[in-house]
């Protein structure tokens, strides 16, 4: 064989696999990606914020923006490829009501039943939904566009996804991202707002005790909550249907192995998969427009909205309320469904100011109050504009 | 009433299915199994109901041609659910006395109807046109009927009056409205011009500021807090009242922590546990905690004598057999 024509076929066989490596692809939105992950894995790893979520996401980013050749059936947009076929979960809404069915077996909501009143914080809490909600408007965007972004406000990542996949699935990424930084930056966030909107005095009124609640009441909730919730929302059915029915194979005592299935390795598994999935979908492609960035600006403002409306509800409603049955209007933050985490901030700052008044139970009532609420304020979001 | 037909079921299933009882599967687990079956079966069974005949023109002079050029007689079916369904193996027909005339046939993918989608069928007696090619044409029997796969029972049926020549006789609306005769011929689509206008839309025109969908979902998010809070507070009370009938002992939220005084050993309240529990995490969280120094210390320990733990008097002694 002639050298010359040896090492040109060799040359030609250089520049083919050149052109297949991710180099060749690159640009500077893979680039920017990729540190978005790097710092979703750092803020894990290193600070602890949420690591069981942005490790999966943070991971996911990396592999979602490694640039390829496309038509080898392996880019999560590419119809039946691995990763693809993994996202079916995401793009028909399986995940998220899989881990409500999770977050239902491992949540007690023996706070919440001991003190019903504490619900109507939850509810006051998603006012950070609709705040979100119209302040897209104003920004241009369109009505169901609007609601998949003002579902940051609720604090809850499955719902987020649940609602952006059916209304605007092309945002769900930007919105998925979005709920999930914001949530491990609840402890961030809203000690702010808190400290502004209260003052010394109400952030040391001392709660009561929460009394003991028999299993009777705890085996009726699940089963009274879907009925009520449901027949007023029948649209928020996936989420509070499988939510209320974990609970229940908690509660009910005699289907243990069922709830530690729920609570242990199904959500273990859905949360490996929603998170590494929704990670992998942020393609810089796809991902990183303007309306990216002004997803991320409405999201921490509908934080502050949401944790606005629970304190300010909380002080309101002492108004009505007997001395010694008011509430610490520090608890007001915990109706944004980031269950545990917004609850321990309302902890953390309460001890701040009485070593002794601990906040943490009374705070869980409104807490897993907001995942109902949440998931109620999604089901009439989809209803309306679905 | 329950335990009626739980009885029921188990004396079913004794009679039927006793040998497999025998091997070991619960009674009452397989009694739920056929429930389940039966619902599911009944659910399977009950989507063909959803067709509806929904519009046809008896007299095609000049109007509508099917594929293969002809102006022929037409019948619209409409599946009113919201799941694909197959009418193969349904039966169509233009005579009360033998409603299993022309039977749809099984097998060909294109009698999937789609959710909320139509199909149409020419009446031209032509049935080695397709599938979709009747072995009749409609007559003046003036009815028409879709039957099911037994042969019996009538999905939909419309006994109509006499017709024009090229225009259609339809529902007002598409499966669900009164029958009369169209302004427009419409088949394969809706009979009613609605105008297709995403709800996205509509709140776009009508609630541009997004007023009114915050105060609806708000006041609906509270609404359905509001039944629960209101229902747990009843529910509450009165569970506390019927454990206290019972006799069963539980602390009111109005005791205070209860302090041991005399001793004698009481029950902490929630309450004191919860604050501990908290107080726990705080410490834990703020990494105060008494450290091990990681020295451990073996002290002697002299004991005293004891006949007790002596290994001489808790010797048994051999027993000797005496002769």
């Amino acid at each position: 064989m002639d050298i010359s024509s040896l090492f040109g076929f060799l040359g030609e066989n250089l520049r083919q696999f050149l052109s297949y490596t991710a180099f060749s692809h690159m640009t500077a939105g893979h680039i920017a990606m990729m540190t978005m992950g790097l710092i979703f894995l750092y803020l894990a790893i290193r600070h602890e914020f949420e690591p069981m979520l942005l490790i999966p996401i943070g991971f996911g980013i990396l592999i979602g923006n490694i640039p390829f050749m496309s038509g080898l059936k392996i880019g999560i947009y590419e119809e039946g490829s691995v990763l693809n076929i993994l996202y079916f979960g995401v793009v028909q809404g399986i995940y998220p009501p899989l881990i409500f069915l999770g977050i239902g077996a491992m949540t007690d909501f023996s706070a919440l039943i001991s003190n019903p009143k504490l619900m109507l914080v939850g509810a006051a809490a998603q006012l950070g939904i609709f705040g979100a909600y119209m302040a897209s408007l104003l920004l241009g965007f369109m009505p169901n566009e609007a609601a998949a972004i003002g579902i940051i406000g609720g604090a809850d990542g499955p719902t987020a996804i649940f609602l952006s996949s059916r209304l605007a699935p092309h945002l769900m990424g930007a919105v998925a991202i979005s709920a999930y930084s914001y949530m491990a930056l609840v402890p961030v966030l809203q000690p702010p707002v808190m400290r502004l909107l209260t003052s010394r005095k109400e952030r040391l009124i001392r709660m009561r005790p929460p009394r003991a609640v028999s299993h009777l009441e705890k085996v009726m909730f699940p089963i009274i909550g879907l009925l009520l919730t449901c027949l007023i929302v029948p649209s928020g059915l996936p989420l509070l249907g499988m939510l209320f029915f974990g609970n229940l194979l908690k509660e009910s005592g005699v289907t243990r192995r069922l709830a530690e299935t729920a609570r242990g390795p199904l959500i273990d598994i859905v949360t490996i998969l929603i998170g590494l999935t929704v990670g992998a979908s942020t393609q810089a492609t796809t991902f990183l427009t303007v309306d990216s960035i002004r997803i991320f600006l409405l999201g921490a403002a509908s934080f502050v909205v949401a944790t606005f409306g629970g304190v300010m509800f909380v002080k309101v409603f002492n108004l009505f309320l007997k001395e010694g049955n008011k509430i610490n209007p520090l608890i007001g933050n915990a109706g944004v469904s980031a269950v545990p985490d917004s609850a321990r901030v309302s902890q953390v700052v309460g001890l701040q100011y009485d070593k002794t008044n601990h906040l943490l139970m009374h705070a869980m009532g409104p807490n897993v109050a907001g995942v109902i609420g949440s998931a109620v304020a999604a089901g009439i979001l989809l209803g309306f504009l679905s | 009433m329950i335990s009626i037909i739980q009885r029921l079921f188990d004396a079913c299933f004794s009679a039927l299915l006793s040998p497999v009882l025998r091997n070991g599967v619960g009674r009452r687990g397989l009694a739920a199994l056929a429930v389940a079956m039966l619902w599911s079966s009944g659910a399977q069974g009950q989507r063909t109901t959803d067709l509806r005949l929904n519009e046809f023109m008896a007299i095609n002079e000049t109007n509508y041609e099917d594929d293969f050029g002809e102006h022929s007689s037409w019948i619209e079916i409409f599946n009113s659910s919201y799941g694909t369904l197959n009418i193969g193996g349904c039966y169509l027909s233009d005579d009360i006395n033998d409603l299993k005339k022309y039977p749809i046939p099984k097998g060909d993918v294109l009698t999937s109807i789609k959710p909320r989608q139509h199909v149409i069928f020419w009446a031209d007696n032509k049935p080695t046109h397709g599938t979709f090619h009747l072995n009749f044409k409609i007559d003046d029997t003036r009815f028409l009927a879709l039957t099911s796969s037994d042969g019996r029972t009538i999905i939909d049926s419309i006994t109509y009056p006499e017709q024009a020549a090229n225009v259609s006789y339809g529902r007002s609306e598409d499966g669900t409205g009164a029958w009369g005769f169209c302004e427009r011929t419409t088949p394969s689509t809706n009979n009613t011009l609605v105008k297709l206008e995403a709800a996205s839309d509509r709140f776009k025109t009508y609630d541009p500021s997004g007023i009114a969908m915050t105060i609806t979902a708000m006041s609906v998010v509270f609404l359905a807090l509001i039944s629960l809070f209101l229902i747990f507070k009843y529910v509450g009370k009165t569970a506390l009242w019927i454990i206290a009938l019972r006799g069963r002992r539980i602390i009111p939220q109005e005791s205070p922590a209860q302090v041991t005084v005399s001793g004698e050993k009481q029950q902490p309240s929630p309450g004191a546990v919860f604050a501990a529990i908290a107080y726990a995490l705080r410490q834990y969280e703020l990494e105060v905690s008494e450290l091990e120094s990681n020295i451990l210390t073996i002290n002697k320990v002299a004991k005293a004598y004891s006949p007790w733990n002596s290994k001489i008097y808790t010797l048994r002694e051999t027993p000797v057999k005496k002769g």
